[in-house]
């Protein structure tokens, strides 16, 4: 195994810049295999930005991003996937004319084989791969309560199923680490109760680590173990949510000074 | 949760089940082909099936667009240009090569391939057909691999680029076929015999073209292809590539995001786009008997864009309809035929789907009754004041986008096919076996 065992994702100081503004600056996080850490901060304190250089959309400038003992850096998004970093998006990013099945299979695209010979002569291979997929998408559905709408197209869902659509999505591609972008945005406090649980319950039963960014903080302080909170790009207070929730400094980034 | 690959080989079918999947397309093809040529063909007039084996090659053509144009959604412009790499190739390969071979450029097929008249006496498949239909393969390989030289760099750009490489693609082809030497005449053959294939591979015509070429295309050749582009680009559309290709165009970050290796993926659509453009090059050519790359310039491109867009972009029904109207539009305009019956029928069709549906859609109803009674009107009226309304055809072509582009932008049938409307529900798309 690799020397930072205990650690699945390790990263260490990176940092961009556009232009002049310095979006993320010098940023580190260790998680933990099966740790459920929070990312906090204002908006534009650069939360997104953290996510899109750790799944490869942005290069870091500097610092270096380690999952499960692979360097992460200069690969593309697709890569990263594939090492196990997957992720879902803020503002939602499903495939809204493909159907809610679908959208869950081509999560599963990244673990099978696609040769163009066996696709389209339909080899054995190819078509009990085919049924893998589709076996594993409706338990992923079904898991997430979206069996009855697997014919659907996915823009039609309401804004709840959507969002856990793009989490079942994420979890075809079976990945070690997950990274929600405001996974309970819009959603009402009764399908935020159910999704702390759902999001325990991922973490207990794939084995993986999570890491969120969340603005509600019922949600953030109730699930996570851990929590960084960013402003203007820097880490401004790390720990335990209740360390955090009595840091000055955080008070002050929320709150403003007198 | 187990891993996707532990459950791969256990759900695999049975053996036996293999080989009838793998084959079906082509005796399919071969059927369709048959009746085609055999049955249909001589029942009709002659230049109706000549206009129907154009519509086949604007069939092969359209579809294999949709692929990129519709699948990934990428813009291609320079279809035209791919066709005429592959004409290009399977017209030398067929021309010099039968020279080579048989000695002459003469026909030399069989009865599938006879396009003479009266009855053919030779043997039901002829040398020459094999060379044709070889040709036409290599001619699509040709230009499957000049689609991935052109790929591989600009697929990686986004959105307008695409469109401009590909529209210069179509461009440099046409330029370099137009400067090409004059070719060996056919009663200079023996003459062609002695020379090095490397010097006969560059006499391609110039700006003469390449004429004088023997005719093998018949309706057989071509509906054999077109059943089997049309089934290669379904089990496309429904396959895991399929879907890969779909997410592209529907949000090409999350896609990256999900693991899918965008830049290959797109690459893998042009290249068989490519190839299935140079195989309907090769049949374009043997059929009409010469191939000129001043007709292959981004007009003819265009042609095919304007059918993937009516049809939908990513219907694979759409486009072959789009293909089959297009190509008889201009003709069906020429004789000004009655309109108001096809607009009965319609009305008719439409009315027994919204009943059986259970859905009324009044507003659709009374549009295409406005329009027949409007297009009956300009019919009298060309007819009364003598105009040939196939003159403006061009100008209808564009008109008929602009009203495409605002009453129903995503085409006739979007990415679904013809069948999936007709579902109780509305089903997604792609979701087949």
């Amino acid at each position: 195994m690799s020397v930072s065992s205990e650690f699945i994702l390790d990263v260490r100081g990176i940092a961009i810049a556009f232009g002049g503004l310095k979006a993320v600056q010098d940023f580190s996080l260790r998680i933990p295999r099966h740790g459920l850490y929070g990312l906090i901060g204002p908006n534009g304190a650069g939360k997104t930005t953290c996510f899109n250089l750790l799944t490869g959309v942005y290069q870091p400038d500097s610092g270096e991003v380690t999952l499960d003992g692979e360097r992460l850096n200069g690969r593309k998004p697709h890569q990263i996937a594939a090492a196990g970093l997957s992720r879902t998006f803020q503002n939602i990013r499903l495939f809204g004319e493909l159907s809610v099945l679908d959208n869950v299979k081509l999560g599963c695209h990244l673990r099978g084989r696609h040769a163009i010979a066996g696709t389209l002569l339909r080899t054995a291979y190819y078509t009990g791969q085919e049924r893998a997929i589709e076996s594993r998408s409706m338990e992923l559905l079904e898991m997430f309560g979206l069996a009855a709408r697997a014919g659907e197209q996915s823009k039609n869902l309401p804004y709840g199923d959507q969002r856990r659509l793009e989490i079942a999505r994420a979890l075809a591609t079976e990945p070690k680490v997950l990274l929600l972008d405001e996974p309970a945005a819009g959603m009402n406090p009764q399908e935020k109760l159910e999704l702390r649980a759902l999001i325990r319950k991922v973490r207990d039963q794939f084995g993986l680590a999570i890491l969120l960014i969340e603005h509600d903080m019922g949600v953030v302080m109730n699930l996570c173990e851990h929590i960084t909170v960013l402003n203007f790009g820097q880490t401004i207070a790390t720990g335990s949510p209740e360390k955090v929730q009595n840091d000055p400094k955080v008070v002050e980034a929320y709150l403003g000074t007198e | 949760m187990n891993r996707l690959i532990d459950h791969t080989r256990q759900l695999s079918p049975p053996r036996w089940t293999v080989l009838p999947r793998a084959v079906w397309p082509l005796l399919a093809g071969v059927v369709v082909a048959l009746i085609a040529y055999y049955l249909v063909g001589p029942n009709i007039s002659g230049f109706s099936s000549k206009l129907m084996l154009i519509a086949g090659t604007n069939i092969i053509l359209a579809v294999s667009l949709t692929v990129v144009n519709g699948f990934t959604g990428q813009f291609s412009m320079g279809h035209a240009g791919f066709m005429a790499v592959g004409g290009y190739i399977s017209a030398t390969i067929t021309y010099y090569g039968s020279i080579k071979l048989l000695g002459t450029a003469e026909f030399a097929g069989g009865a599938l391939s006879w396009t003479g008249s009266g009855a053919h006496a030779g043997p039901f498949i002829g040398k020459g057909d094999l060379i044709f239909v070889a040709s036409c393969i290599m001619g699509g390989l040709g230009s499957a691999a000049a689609g991935y030289i052109v790929g591989l760099p600009s697929l990686r750009l986004r959105g307008d680029y695409l469109a401009i490489v590909t529209l210069g693609f179509g461009e440099i082809v046409r330029v370099l076929l137009q400067g090409t030497p004059d070719q060996v005449q056919p009663w200079k053959a023996s003459q062609a015999v002695d020379t090095p294939w490397y010097e006969l591979l560059i006499k391609l015509g110039g700006p003469k073209g390449f004429n004088l070429l023997p005719t093998y295309t018949t309706l057989f050749w071509v509906y054999l292809f077109v059943v089997l582009t049309l089934i290669v680009c379904y089990r496309l559309k429904t396959s895991s590539s399929g879907r890969a290709f779909l997410s592209i165009r529907e949000d090409e970050v999350a896609a990256q995001a999900m693991g899918v290796d965008v830049t290959k993926y797109k690459v893998r659509a042009f290249v068989i786009a490519s190839f299935f453009a140079g195989l309907a090059g090769g049949l374009y050519a043997m059929d009409i008997g010469a191939i000129n790359a001043g007709d292959l310039g981004f007009q003819k491109s265009f042609d095919f864009i304007i059918m993937v867009v009516l049809g939908g972009m990513g219907s694979i029904s759409g486009a072959t309809l789009a293909a089959i109207i297009l190509t008889l539009l201009p003709e069906v305009l020429r004789d000004l035929p009655p309109v108001w019956p096809a607009g009965l029928v319609l009305l008719g069709i439409m009315a027994v789907v919204q009943a059986v549906r259970k859905h009324w859609h009044v507003k659709s109803l009374v549009g295409v009754g406005i329009g027949t009674i409007v297009l009956e009107g300009a019919r009298q009226f060309c007819l009364s004041q003598g105009i040939n309304i196939a003159d403006f055809r061009l100008i209808l072509y564009a008109l008929l986008l602009i009203v495409m582009m605002i009453a129903r932008p995503q085409g006739l049938f979007g990415i679904r096919e013809v069948w999936e409307l007709f579902g109780r529900k509305k089903k997604a798309v792609g979701s087949g076996q």
